[in-house]
């Protein structure tokens, strides 16, 4: 059970990188990013060729941030005169573009076998227990480090000039605030921490493939940050914890009602997800932690 | 270091020294713990949701069913099985988070019905490690090249044996140039070079193309299929694409030889599409076992008249791992992956087609040969299925004809 729990909060990590990854680029810059699980799959791919061919994980992480940090700035230069709706739809192209790449540049990523037997940094030192607790406590810490400092840059100038291109980009332009700069600092950094998450998946897992990176795992980010709150980074890192309490809970729940067949109890598991995506809606329709908008200063006579 | 650690513990609990085991088992990750008293656990880890969805619901039912019949023969080990299952919703990330439940907190010793091939490989790590037996319908040949160290075995026919029999029947049928288009799929590219391999070997020619599975029209495609001059097509694809894909090839005015897979060919294909389009396409499929013992049994037993190849091997599965835990005398993974060649292919051993047979002959001291509803069910060193059957079928006058079992 304990190292089940512990693998649990260790998936929740990872939820809530991406989380907060969505949060930067949709809750504080209104960019839609529809294809967080192409950067998620870039950041794994990157960091599984990288150590593959024999550099030090740390080193893989790094390349793995490299990669979604031009992937991310590639993906904002395409699509500068798109908003809302239509970048969603070209973000969600992305993302499947990565995976079909994935699937079908068999020199580079071998294709549906996926890779496997990627570097898993402490498991032969620490053995599977040990193992299981340091990523527990390792990610558990990147995201307490990713959450603070992304709290930071929200509160601070940068965080206000994005508030301002998201209400409107014209007004912000106007009032001398770099629009263009701004998007693609925003965007790129949040597709570095999506390609961060990537990256700790891989070694986590030890296996990747393209199967992995089907656009489910994008609705589960974008359930946990609108659960959590929109444009508020420890509102993204609880809803992506509750997103996966929710989902492993609903294993156990499900399994309790009585005289039903298990293709039922499965169903009944993907219904609670959009029954309580509802319910959160209605009753908090700005998340569990709303977005805090600070009152602006009272200018002294 | 699992390994040893558990044998320790099973030695130590065979000869039930009281301080061996109060010794050994803090020292033990929790994993690797047999379970030594209660129910035994098994789960089935199948697609109930997700591109899997049609198949998992009867694996599940097949599983179910020999569990329930172990019970009713009084258990296994003097102990009752328990079945847990979990949807893998045909996604290796929801695929592994699953198998973790089942493995810390349901502590199953098995794990049977895996379908697709991404989650037989996403959750292989977490099963040899923790040493739960994986036994698996996936058919990509990387599967048993992972170093699962025996925790691995399939029922499903690897690509290899498969693109064989593609190429012999595309040559018995007097093909010597073979065209395959086929989508991206784990398989296409040992598939391809298998039945490449049967071809040439005769003086033939064979080319392989790879098209995206989700596009309207075919006829690029086809055109240079067609300028290869082939005397065969083999469609390597699913359900939706080689829908489209035999309609076009229609309209591209192809009449040699079609071979496809039986699970895209299929009746409801037939039926879907007007009759002149697939006449003649010959299909084929790993058998069932049809009309063996086994097979008879599962019919009645998990009351699917017609059970697809899946829901056997799921069947065959089941009964291979109960068996194996009841031969060995111990509930654990470690037990059965040490056993499983023991009851699955003795040497001379009583031949048996269900758990209750199997539980009766191990009681009066005999060695077992199990022959399952899917084929024999004996198995390689690797882990893959060592020979199946195949059944041939042609499409005539809109439907499936068995041409032969072999």
């Amino acid at each position: 059970m304990l190292s089940y729990l512990l693998f649990s909060i260790t998936i929740g990590g990872v939820y809530a990188l991406l989380a907060l990854a969505l949060n930067l680029a949709w809750g504080s810059a209104g960019l839609v990013n529809l294809g967080l699980a192409g950067f998620f799959g870039i950041g794994a791919y990157a960091t599984a060729l990288a150590t593959g061919a024999g550099l030090p994980v740390a080193l893989g992480l790094g390349i793995a941030m490299l990669a979604g940090v031009l992937a991310g700035l590639m993906v904002t230069g395409m699509t500068l005169r798109l908003r809302d709706d239509y970048l969603a739809i070209v973000t969600l192209g992305f993302g499947e573009v990565v995976r079909l790449v994935a699937l079908n540049e068999r020199w580079l990523t071998n294709g549906a076998d996926g890779l496997s037997g990627i570097a898993a940094p402490g498991k032969a030192a620490l053995g599977t227990a040990g193992f299981n607790w340091a990523w527990c406590i390792g990610v558990s810490l990147v995201v307490l480090l990713v959450a603070l400092l992304l709290r930071r840059l929200d509160a601070g100038p940068f965080g206000r000039a994005l508030r301002a291109v998201r209400e409107d980009q014209e007004l912000a332009a106007f009032a001398g605030k770099p629009v263009l700069r701004l998007k693609l600092q925003a965007f790129a950094l949040s597709a570095a921490i999506a390609a961060l998450a990537g990256a700790l998946y891989a070694h986590y897992q030890s296996y990747i493939s393209p199967d992995h990176f089907q656009p489910l795992i994008t609705i589960y980010i974008f359930l946990a940050v609108t659960a959590g709150g929109l444009g508020r980074p420890l509102g993204a890192v609880l809803g992506a914890y509750a997103v996966v309490a929710f989902l492993e809970g609903t294993r156990f729940l499900a399994a309790e009602v009585p005289g039903i067949e298990p293709v039922q109890v499965a169903a009944l598991r993907e219904a609670l997800v959009g029954l309580s995506l509802l319910l959160v809606l209605h009753l908090r329709p700005r998340g569990v932690l709303p977005e805090r908008i600070p009152a602006a200063p009272k200018v002294s006579a | 270091m699992i390994d040893f650690l558990s044998g320790l513990a099973q030695r130590s609990l065979a000869r039930r020294s009281l301080l061996g085991t109060a010794l050994a088992l803090p020292l033990l990750p929790a994993a690797a713990r047999a379970q030594q008293s209660g129910p035994i656990r098994i789960a089935a880890l199948s697609p109930l949701s997700g591109a899997g969805g049609a198949y998992g619901p009867s694996m599940v039912k097949a599983i179910r069913a020999v569990v329930e019949e172990a019970n009713a023969a009084g258990g296994i080990l003097g102990r009752k099985v328990e079945l847990v299952v979990e949807d893998d919703q045909t996604n290796p990330e929801a695929a592994v988070r699953a198998m973790r439940k089942l493995i810390d907190v349901d502590k199953v010793s098995a794990v049977a019905g895996v379908w697709a091939s991404s989650v037989a490989a996403a959750i292989a790590p977490l099963c040899w490690e923790s040493g739960t037996m994986l036994l698996t319908c996936a058919g990509a040949d990387a599967l048993t090249n992972l170093p699962h160290q025996g925790f691995l075995a399939r029922t499903q026919p690897n690509t290899t044996l498969q693109g064989r029999k593609f190429g012999e029947f595309a040559l018995a049928q007097g093909a010597k140039r073979v065209f395959m288009l086929s989508p991206q799929t784990p398989f296409v590219q040992s598939q391809f070079e298998n039945i490449a391999a049967a071809v040439k070997a005769q003086g033939g020619e064979a080319e392989l193309l790879v098209y995206d599975d989700k596009k309207p029209s075919y006829r690029s495609e086809l055109q240079q299929a067609l300028r290869f001059r082939p005397d065969a097509i083999v469609l390597g694809g699913y359900l939706p694409d080689t829908t489209v894909l035999v309609k076009d090839m229609l309209r591209a005015g192809f009449n040699g030889t079609r071979i496809a897979f039986a699970y895209s060919v299929n009746q409801k294909l037939i039926e879907s599409v007007p009759a002149d389009t697939v006449e003649g396409i010959f299909t084929i499929a790993p058998s069932p076992a049809e009309g063996s013992p086994a097979f008879k049994h599962m019919t009645e037993q998990a009351g699917t008249p017609t059970p697809d190849p899946y829901s056997t091997q799921s069947y065959d599965q089941a009964n291979l791992a109960l068996l194996a835990m009841q031969a060995a005398g111990t509930a654990s993974g470690t037990a059965i992956r040490d056993t499983l060649r023991k009851i699955s292919q003795a040497p001379g051993g009583t031949v048996v087609s269900t758990v209750t047979e199997g539980l009766a002959a191990l009681k009066e001291g005999k060695a077992l040969n199990y022959e399952g509803a899917s084929g024999p069910c004996d198995f390689t060193e690797k882990g893959d299925i060592a020979d199946c059957q195949f059944r041939y079928e042609q499409v005539k006058a809109g439907k499936l004809t068995l041409l032969r079992i072999a």
